[in-house]
């Protein structure tokens, strides 16, 4: 499974074997992480013995990096540089909702920048069992636009990440292989079951044995030639859970990078979810879009 | 390009130079410590905005119509929003100079107040830009006003949506969602006039660009020729089902008062669609009947008959980044043979069946700084066609370039794109945001 490191964004719901068969080994899986997670308490895993099954540290890593809190929401900003310096940036406020734990989620995605997409809304039902609905609303047109099922390696919103980088990847479209563990970090290696389908050979990560939070990338080529690498910078502890709030993509072959910013991050603040419905996409729910008051600053 | 020109280049280097040189707005991202500079979320008002100059010509001339011409202006966009307790107030307007037509003009696209009424019903009033349905660039159950005039000289598609004085009450409630839009006074669409496209007119058998240009008569305004328009909504699982409901007026003058003046016919009609995931790609039905009340049985020549309206759509991503969208579209005249028994023109009154197929393809490059798309509306029984080629290139946040045309071909002058083959040009807008 792919390391998730944008914790404030589209979560992949795809983690979850969908056919029958491998619904009961991931159940199995998902059973021992919450007993494992129950008896141990907060912490658990720092003074243990390492892991050594590839799919378990997977599964923590998407439970640190996508499920912190029942809810969440986040300020985020992008600066977008291409190779000569040029910069672009994106600035968007996202809510997020866990309808289950490792389960379908929703997110409301609102930009405030630059003025071309200001009150531009995405709205994203994540599902486990299909394919994700997603809606975008355009206000010049008042159009709210239904987009299909597409390509999930493609830029998200002009920037060097792809959708699958922000929404997750199925873990299940990959072979992992635990190939190194320090004294800081599990070592991944992983490879896809389909290679038509995306634009890497393999991939390896870089997981916090402390935290289970990715915190490098690289992604390989045909060529094996590492092409692509994505950086946690900074990561804080917000209201109990170790949070990145400073990530970095750089497209190694064109020399163009993203970085991206996260503030004025707050889990469980109780969202509704009625606020990811069309009526959003209209009138934005001002209430939960302002910022706390705390600044959302680690604590 | 005629006079206009001169005086154009001179607002094109003021309009586009000055906002160069006015301090800009607060550039967060300007701070390479990313530690600051987020922006206050209570600054209170923000502008935005565009200027825009935009360049069209007619790729060939058009006989009744002295200007070759087709596009020639800047255009100033100021947006802002204000919030005061719990009521929002947004406005976006245009200013600017129009070169076609040889005049300044202002249009205030929104000005409205935004509130909630209680805990599910949202409140707007105002002037605002209003879409529903489901068709890509058709439109069946959405009879909010439309400017084609816009669309077919090449300026930005949001301009295909003219604003319209309404009320509209959003009510949200688990087991469906209502909307009610009622706009007081009748606003029809930005018809063909004949001053910047001729246009078919019957009783003269062939394109007229009157001078004055074509003013139809608007129904009087009184509280029971007001607009009402309805949707009932819900998501189920992903699929979006919805029903329609309008009282009104045919939103094109098709309709001959009795001294041949074109004005603007009784309607009523009601409709339902659907939108939902199939395979890969999305599905949208949607179908329509438009009720003519002036004209129940089809016999008066003058006013247009009943219709039904059939949609049925697919779009999806056939490669990464290549957009495909298919749309089958019929609109279906009824009592045709009590048309064309009473109808002075026979011949030029539409088919029974008018179907029309179209066509959308889109590519963006990686990180979508160019997009190429074609979008074509294509009638095999008009045997007539419509062809939106467009190419928009983002070079920043600020700059952005687009080249496109509107190319229409047809056998014959009465159909919808026929009567505009000499209308079609070629554009360039070049905007820079703020």
């Amino acid at each position: 499974m792919k390391p998730r490191r944008l914790p404030e964004l589209m979560e992949d719901t795809q983690d979850m074997p969908t056919s029958p068969a491998a619904i009961r080994p991931w159940i199995a899986r998902g059973l021992t992480v919450l007993l494992i997670a129950a008896l141990s308490g907060p912490g658990f895993a720092s003074a243990d013995e390492p892991l050594s099954d590839a799919d378990t540290i997977t599964e923590r890593a998407s439970l640190a990096a996508y499920y912190a809190g029942a809810d969440g929401r986040s300020d985020v900003r992008m600066i977008i540089s291409d190779s000569q310096g040029r910069q672009q940036r994106r600035q968007f406020t996202v809510l997020r909702r866990n309808v289950q734990e490792l389960g379908d989620q929703q997110f409301l995605v609102v930009f405030s920048q630059p003025s071309d997409v200001r009150g531009t809304v995405f709205l994203v039902d994540k599902h486990i069992d299909r394919d994700d609905d997603r809606w975008l609303y355009l206000p010049g047109l008042d159009l709210v636009k239904r987009i299909s099922a597409g390509d999930k390696r493609t830029s998200f919103v002009g920037a060097h990440y792809f959708y699958e980088d922000v929404s997750g990847r199925a873990h299940t479209e990959d072979r992992h292989e635990l190939i190194d563990t320090t004294d800081e970090h599990y070592v991944l290696r992983h490879e896809p079951l389909d290679a038509a389908s995306v634009e890497f050979a393999s991939y390896v990560t870089w997981i916090d044995r402390e935290t289970y939070l990715p915190v490098k990338i690289e992604y390989t080529n045909a060529a094996g030639q590492v092409y692509r690498r994505v950086e946690a910078l900074k990561v804080e502890t917000i209201d109990g859970h170790p949070t990145v709030t400073l990530s970095r993509v750089s497209d190694l072959e064109t020399g163009g990078r993203t970085d991206m910013q996260f503030r004025f991050i707050q889990y469980d603040v109780g969202l509704p979810e009625s606020v990811f419905t069309e009526r959003s996409l209209r009138a934005p729910p001002r209430e939960w879009l302002r910022r706390p008051a705390s600044g959302g600053s680690a604590r | 390009m005629g006079r206009g020109v001169t005086k154009l280049r001179r607002y094109l280097l003021v309009g586009l130079v000055v906002p160069v040189l006015a301090p800009g707005q607060d550039d967060p991202f300007a701070d390479e410590t990313w530690d600051d500079g987020w922006g206050d979320d209570a600054a209170g008002i923000v502008f935005t905005g565009f200027v825009e100059a935009g360049l069209g010509t007619r790729s060939s001339d058009d006989a009744l119509v002295d200007q070759r011409s087709t596009l020639e202006e800047l255009r100033w966009r100021i947006e802002t929003e204000w919030q005061a307790a719990r009521v929002k107030i947004g406005f976006k307007g245009d200013a600017g100079y129009d070169a076609v037509e040889d005049e300044l003009f202002g249009e205030i696209r929104d000005l409205s107040a935004n509130f909630g009424l209680g805990e599910s019903t949202d409140v707007r009033i105002g002037r605002q830009v209003q879409t529903w349905g489901t068709g890509d660039l058709l439109f069946l159950n959405d009879l909010f006003p439309k400017d084609f005039v816009s669309f077919f000289a090449g300026r930005d598609d949001e301009y295909l949506k003219a604003p319209g004085n309404a009320v509209r009450l959003s009510r949200f409630g688990s087991a469906f969602n209502v909307d009610f839009v009622w706009t007081p006074v009748f606003e029809p669409d930005v018809y063909l006039d004949g001053k910047r496209f001729s246009f078919f007119f019957p009783p003269a058998g062939g394109n007229v660009a009157p001078e004055p240009p074509l003013s139809a008569i608007e129904p009087s305004r009184t509280l029971s020729n007001g607009e009402f328009a309805l949707r009932l909504f819900k998501t189920v699982e992903g699929r979006e089902y919805a029903l329609y409901a309008y009282h009104g007026f045919f939103k094109q003058p098709t309709a001959l008062s009795p001294l041949l003046e074109p004005t603007f016919a009784p309607l009523t009609a009601v409709g339902a669609s659907l939108r939902r995931p199939l395979g890969k790609g999305l599905v949208n039905l949607e179908g329509s009947y438009y009720h003519s009340r002036d004209d129940t049985d089809g016999r008066d020549p003058f006013v247009p008959n009943s219709q039904t309206r059939l949609l049925a759509g697919y779009e999806r991503e056939a490669r990464p980044r290549l957009t495909v969208g298919l749309q089958y579209y019929l609109e279906w005249t009824h009592d045709h043979a009590r048309l064309l028994a009473n109808s002075p023109f026979p011949d030029l009154e539409p088919d029974e069946f008018r179907h029309v197929l179209t066509n959308r393809l889109s590519y963006r490059s990686a990180r979508d700084r160019f997009t190429w798309s074609l979008f074509t509306f294509f009638s095999p029984s008009d045997r007539d066609a419509y062809l939106r080629p467009q190419f928009t290139y983002r070079h920043s946040d600020e700059w952005a370039f687009v080249a496109g045309g509107n190319l229409f071909a047809g056998d014959q002058p009465q159909t919808f794109f026929g009567q505009l083959e000499d209308a079609s040009n070629v554009y360039l807008r070049l905007r820079r945001s703020y």
